[in-house]
């Protein structure tokens, strides 16, 4: 396992990850990659989350 | 037991039970034996709780022949994917890290078919976490495919699907958040629903992703489904993401003809996008023939990439999932199955731009499908595009996960039907999805059952657990 993904894995909190998981952890990030690069970075400014904050209505 | 009774639907085994005509005792006795001789060999049963099913069988059995039969689940075995909270019993997601889980409460759909007169016989396997799995590293093996228990059964509700192939149960509760219902009920030959999301409570269920989370009914025939989603579904305050829409009638429709309705198929999804296996292409080809020939008005409908919707799906699903799971990741990752882990460790290194960029992006697909389910008034697609693999097969079950055209209802939020269409060479299950427009699940349970009683698929069962 390389540094690289074990520092990764480390700024993330994950420092209790043997090899194997570290193994798992690359190939996971890896697949996300893929996904990643389909992800539209040029939505107009005003396109709203799917879901939002609402505010609460007082009960009494 | 004859099979006559282990394969007794729903609906059918109401009419008898309100009747009195079958004991509601001696149904769930006889289901009880046939889950002993042979769930050793399936796993599809986590927990099982034969005395407090019995308790309540006589509770029932008691009720009705004072003649206050409470409707069709009154004395109806059925049973729990195990992240379903039932009161006094563990919910362990099927995870080492949930062993001692002891639910204090029920989960609202729970309640919901206790009061409905249900007789839970147990809790039932589930890939971990409704996301890792089929897994031999953990406290309990994986659920097998009553087809051919050498190959996969589909999950996420994967002892759902195994249990109703078995015929060890009429009814059951699944979850799906990326296709988990409809996988298994395409690998199983069963019919499984994932409803419009908000339809049925989320409360008291373990969450995996919470916008793309769906509980729904899992059975062997479309009226049968209907009759179990009349029970579940309606608003629960408690639930922030419940629909507070009025219930309709779900078998409103059913027993109605495809004569003059629009039926737009989404064929890129697995013929273009993905190549489905042929055999489930074909399978797909024939349902629009019959359709078709029914009078329906077929159409090709295109929908934006099935790959654009994975991409979605999955950032959304691995940002909230890792969520829930942060804390367990960082402190006691061992705990974890090696499916599970990897999947979930996808959501740790997310930007929360990602997040909200997937989020933005989910209102434009879900605005251009239903923009093209305007005119239409159901959609017929594929669900897996193979049929099931090998369960030690670790290259064919990676692909299992995205050879599907499931997540892009999730995303949406749209109701998805999975309905049998026939078998493989191989003998294995076919399947085909109907996807409607959100709330209109009696629409999709009218077209499934003119399909289902044209062609008989659901009349199939697995061979060699006869008795």
């Amino acid at each position: 396992m390389t540094d690289e993904v074990r520092d990764r894995a480390r700024a993330l909190g994950l420092d209790r990850l043997t090899d194997e998981h570290l193994e798992q952890f690359e190939r996971a990030t890896t697949d996300m990659e893929r996904h990643l690069k389909r992800l539209p970075r040029d939505m107009p400014p005003t396109r709203e989350p799917a879901h939002i904050y609402r505010a609460k209505r007082p009960t009494s | 037991m004859s099979g006559d009774l282990a394969y007794l639907g729903l609906a059918e085994a109401a009419a008898l039970i309100r009747d009195k005509k079958l004991s509601p005792v001696e149904y769930t006795t006889a289901l009880l034996a046939r889950i002993d001789r042979h769930d050793p060999e399936l796993n599809a049963f986590i927990a099982l709780t034969p005395e407090r099913a019995l308790t309540a069988a006589r509770e029932a059995e008691a009720e009705i022949t004072a003649g206050r039969w409470r409707g069709p689940f009154h004395g109806m075995p059925y049973a729990l994917k195990d992240i379903i909270d039932v009161e006094g019993i563990a919910t362990t997601a099927h995870s080492r890290v949930l062993a001692d889980n002891g639910a204090r409460s029920h989960a609202a759909v729970t309640d919901r078919l206790e009061a409905a007169g249900g007789v839970l016989l147990g809790k039932l396997s589930t890939h971990e976490f409704a996301i890792g799995g089929p897994s031999f590293d953990l406290p309990w093996p994986p659920a097998r495919n009553p087809w051919n228990r050498d190959h996969f059964c589909g999950g996420s509700s994967s002892g759902s699907g195994a249990g109703l192939a078995a015929g060890f149960f009429p009814a059951a509760l699944g979850t799906d958040t990326g296709g988990s219902i409809r996988n298994p009920a395409s690998m199983c030959g069963i019919t499984g629903m994932k409803p419009t999301y908000g339809r049925v409570s989320r409360r008291g269920v373990v969450p995996l992703a919470f916008s793309l989370d769906h509980v729904g009914p899992m059975t062997r025939t479309v009226r049968d489904n209907a009759l179990m989603l009349q029970v579940i579904a309606g608003h629960d305050p408690a639930d922030p993401a419940s629909a507070d829409e009025p219930v309709p009638d779900y078998g409103a429709m059913l027993g109605q003809d495809v004569k003059g309705l629009r039926i737009g198929l989404i064929r890129h999804f697995y013929t273009q996008d993905v190549a489905a296996d042929p055999e489930q292409v074909d399978a797909l080809d024939a349902a629009v023939r019959l359709f078709a020939e029914a009078g329906a008005e077929t159409t090709e409908i295109t929908l934006p990439p099935l790959q654009d919707f994975s991409a979605c799906g999955q950032i959304i699903l691995a940002a909230e999932a890792y969520a829930v799971h942060e804390q367990w990741l960082k402190e006691r990752p061992q705990d974890y199955g090696a499916r599970a882990r990897e999947r979930l460790l996808a959501g740790a290194g997310l930007r929360a731009v990602d997040y909200l960029q997937a989020v933005r992006w989910r209102l434009q697909l879900r605005d251009q499908v239903a923009a093209a389910f305007s005119n239409i008034d159901v959609a017929i697609t594929a669900s897996s595009m193979d049929p099931a693999c090998r369960v030690d097969d670790d290259a064919a079950l990676a692909a299992n996960y995205w050879r599907q055209a499931r997540m892009p209802f999730n995303v949406t939020g749209q109701p998805g039907l999975v309905i049998p269409a026939g078998l493989s060479k191989d003998g294995l299950p076919l399947a085909l999805q109907l996807v409607g427009r959100p709330f209109a699940e009696p629409m999709l349970y009218r077209v499934a059952q003119f399909y289902e009683e044209a062609t008989g698929w659901t009349k199939h069962h697995p061979a060699g657990i006869a008795d």
